[in-house]
C-alpha cells in the first residue's frame, strides 16, 4: 500500500512540474509589491521612465502583483508610505548621479517593516539604465528563491526589415527599450549569437553574388566571411561551446542541413532528403531537431547522428515550420488555417517529449520564430498582428505572455 | 442719369485701356524670346557657327558613352522582357498557366540574353519569416532553373537566391498582392 501511495505521489509531482500543463488562477495568490521612488537626481521624465521599466521587469517576473502607482519618498524614511502599509513587499530605490556622471542606485526591499534585501548598482552610461532595472529584477527574483531568469540580463539580436531587400541588425535588451544598430545598410538577415557570452555573432548577407555567412566580433567590430553557398546560407544553431554550427545551405539548389566545425572549417552534410530540410538545432550531443517537408508538409523531426534514424516529433498541426528545443520540451509554430487568400493564424505550441501533452501558448496573429532562453525558463518569439511587429516573451511556468512592440519596421528573425 | 452712364462708360474705358496696356508687354517679351529661339533653330546659322570640329571630337566621346549605355541598357531591356513566374500558396511546382511564361523566358535566355548570367530570385508571401519560407523561395527558384536547363539553358549560367518574404513587390493585405509576391524574378548579370 505504501509503495502504491508513494508511486502515486511521485507521479503527481512528475506531472506537477510539467510545463505543458497550464497554471490557471495563480495571479490571485501572488504577494503584493509596491515601489517607492526616493531619487535625488535626474528630471521627472527620466525618473518616470526608470520607474516604468522597473515595474515592467518586476511584472515579467510573474511572482508579484506589482502596484503601478509612482510614489515618492525619502530614502531614509523609517517606515513605508501609508498607502503601502498593506503591501507584502515594498521596494525602495534612490537614483543619484555622481561627479563622474555615472548613474548610482541604492535599493532596499522591505517586508513587515524590516529590510530583507539591499544592494547598490552603478552604471557609467545613463542610456543603458534599463539594464540596471533588469538586473534588479534578476536579483529580487533570485532572492525570492525562484528559478533563475538569466535571460533577463541577456541581449537580443534581431534583423529589422525597413524596406524590400533592406534590413538592419539591431542589438537590444529583451524589452527593446535599448536598441543599437550594429549592421546598417544592405540586406542582412538571420543573426545568431556566436557564443554564450554574446561577444560575437553570425549573420547571412544577401548583398553578395551568392548568400554569404559572416562573423562579427562586437568588441573589435571586425567582420569576416565564414562561408558562401548558392541559394541559401543560414546559421541555424550554435552549440554550447561555440565550436560547432548547424547550417542550412543549398549548393545545388537543394536546402539541406550541414554541420560546420569552427576550428577545422570542415562541413559535413547531415540530411539528404530531396525536399526541404532546414532550421536544425542541437538536441543533446548526438541528435538534431529540424524542419522538413518529407511528409508533404512542413513538420518537426529529429535525427540521431550516430544511427542516422529519423523520427517525427510532432503529431499535431497541419504545417509546423519552426521550432526550438530545450531539454525535453519543443516549442513549435503551427499554421492554424490555410487560407491562400486571407489572413492566416500561426500559433506557438509547447510539447513535452516525455508526455503527450500539448499546450497552445498564443491565440491570435502570426506568432513565429520561437526561441527558448538559455535556461529554458522563457520563450521569446516574434508576433505580427494588425501591421504591428512585436517581440513576445512567454513565461512558460507562470502561464504569462508579454509583448514589446517595435516602433518601426518588421522583425525578420532574432536570437537571444 | 446721363452723367452716370457717361462717367461709368469712361471708367470702363479706362479700366479696359489699362488692361490693354499690360497685355502687349507680356506679348512683347514672348515675341522677343521666340525670335531669339528662331535664330538658334535656323539651320543656316547653326552651320555657319564653327561646330563641326567640336562635334567630331565630341562624337567620339559620345559614341563611347552611347555604346556603354546600350550594353547595360540592352541588358536591362532584355531583363524587362523576362517574365516572372508565379506560384500557388505553399507550392513550388510550376503552374500550367505559367508554362507559357517559362518557354518565353527560356527562349530569351538562349537568344537575346545568351551573353549574360541569370540570377533567379525566389520570393514568398508574408506568411512566415523563418528558414522554411526561405527554403520554399529557393525551391521555386530551383524549379525554374530545372525548367530552363531542360529547355537547353546552360546550368552554369544560372545562380539562385531566396529572399523569403523580405522582398515584396506589393505590401497590401489583398489576395492579388499575396499572389504577386509568390514569384521567381529574373535578374541578368554581366
Amino acid at each position: 500500500m505504501k509503495i502504491i501511495i508513494s508511486f502515486l505521489i511521485t507521479i503527481t509531482f512528475m506531472f506537477a512540474s510539467d510545463a505543458t500543463i497550464e497554471v490557471i488562477k495563480k495571479v490571485d495568490s501572488l504577494p503584493s509589491l509596491a515601489i517607492e521612488d526616493a531619487s535625488t537626481s535626474y528630471d521627472d521624465t527620466f525618473r518616470n521612465r526608470f520607474f516604468k521599466s522597473l515595474v515592467a521587469d518586476l511584472n515579467v517576473l510573474s511572482i508579484f502583483n506589482v502596484e503601478r502607482a509612482h510614489r515618492k519618498v525619502n530614502y531614509d524614511a523609517s517606515s513605508v508610505l501609508v498607502e503601502n502599509k498593506d503591501m507584502n513587499y515594498v521596494l525602495r530605490y534612490k537614483l543619484s548621479e555622481d561627479d563622474s556622471r555615472a548613474l548610482n542606485l541604492e535599493l532596499k526591499l522591505i517586508s513587515q517593516e524590516k529590510i530583507i534585501f539591499n544592494k547598490n548598482y552603478k552604471v557609467n552610461n545613463t542610456n543603458v539604465y534599463m539594464f540596471v532595472s533588469h538586473t534588479i529584477a534578476y536579483d529580487i527574483n533570485k532572492f525570492m528563491g525562484e528559478a533563475p531568469v538569466e535571460w533577463m540580463k541577456r541581449k537580443v539580436i534581431f534583423s529589422r526589415m525597413v524596406d524590400p531587400q533592406k534590413s538592419e541588425l539591431v542589438i537590444a535588451d529583451y524589452t527593446l527599450t535599448y536598441q543599437h544598430v550594429v549592421v546598417k545598410g544592405g540586406f542582412n538577415i538571420f543573426p545568431k549569437w556566436a557564443n554564450k557570452e554574446q561577444t560575437a555573432f553570425y549573420y547571412s548577407s544577401l548583398d553578395e553574388k551568392v548568400p554569404t555567412l559572416k562573423y562579427v566580433d562586437i568588441k573589435t567590430g571586425k567582420s569576416s566571411v565564414i562561408k558562401s553557398s548558392d541559394g541559401m546560407m543560414i546559421c541555424s544553431d550554435v552549440n554550447d561551446d561555440g565550436s560547432k554550427l548547424l547550417l542550412t545551405m543549398a549548393p545545388q539548389g537543394q536546402p539541406d542541413i550541414y554541420l560546420y566545425d569552427v576550428k577545422t572549417k570542415s562541413t559535413k552534410k547531415l540530411t539528404t532528403f530531396g525536399g526541404i530540410d532546414v532550421g536544425a538545432q542541437f538536441l543533446g550531443s548526438d541528435s538534431i531537431v529540424f524542419v522538413s517537408d518529407r511528409l508533404g508538409y512542413p513538420n518537426i523531426f529529429s535525427k540521431n547522428l550516430s544511427t542516422g534514424s529519423v523520427e517525427q516529433m510532432v503529431y499535431y498541426g497541419k504545417s509546423n515550420a519552426a521550432c526550438s528545443v530545450f531539454g525535453q520540451y519543443i516549442v513549435y509554430k503551427a499554421r492554424e488555417s490555410s487560407e491562400s487568400f486571407g489572413d492566416n493564424t500561426f500559433n506557438l505550441h509547447l510539447i513535452s517529449m516525455g508526455t503527450d501533452f500539448i499546450r497552445r501558448l498564443t491565440a491570435v496573429g502570426v506568432n513565429e520564430f520561437p526561441r527558448f532562453s538559455v535556461d529554458g525558463d522563457a520563450i521569446i518569439f516574434i508576433k505580427n498582428y494588425k501591421s504591428q511587429s512585436s517581440i513576445g516573451i512567454i513565461r512558460v511556468n507562470h502561464n504569462k505572455n508579454y509583448l514589446f512592440p517595435l516602433k518601426y519596421g518588421k522583425v525578420q528573425s532574432m536570437d537571444w | 442719369m446721363k452723367s452716370i452712364v457717361i462717367s461709368s462708360a469712361i471708367v470702363a474705358l479706362l479700366v479696359l485701356s489699362g488692361c490693354g496696356d499690360k497685355d502687349p508687354k507680356v506679348d512683347d517679351s514672348g515675341i522677343d524670346s521666340s525670335v531669339s529661339q528662331e535664330v538658334v533653330q535656323d539651320p543656316s546659322t547653326q552651320e555657319a557657327v564653327q561646330t563641326e570640329t567640336v562635334s567630331s571630337s565630341e562624337a567620339e566621346v559620345m559614341s563611347d558613352v552611347a555604346s556603354q549605355e546600350t550594353e547595360t541598357q540592352a541588358m536591362m531591356r532584355v531583363e524587362k522582357e523576362l517574365l516572372s513566374i508565379y506560384f500557388d500558396f505553399d507550392k513550388f511546382n510550376v503552374r500550367s498557366d505559367m508554362q507559357g511564361n517559362l518557354s518565353t523566358d527560356a527562349d530569351i535566355a538562349k537568344t537575346k540574353a545568351k551573353d549574360f548570367s541569370i540570377k533567379l530570385e525566389g520570393n514568398c508571401d508574408e506568411w512566415g519569416s523563418d528558414e522554411y519560407n526561405f527554403a520554399l523561395g529557393l525551391k521555386r527558384s530551383n524549379t525554374v532553373k530545372m525548367a530552363l536547363v531542360a529547355e537547353g539553358v546552360d546550368a552554369s549560367r544560372i545562380t539562385m537566391v531566396s529572399f523569403g518574404e523580405s522582398n515584396p513587390v506589393c505590401s497590401d493585405k489583398t489576395r492579388e498582392c499575396w499572389a504577386k509576391n509568390r514569384r521567381v524574378d529574373f535578374k541578368l548579370l554581366p
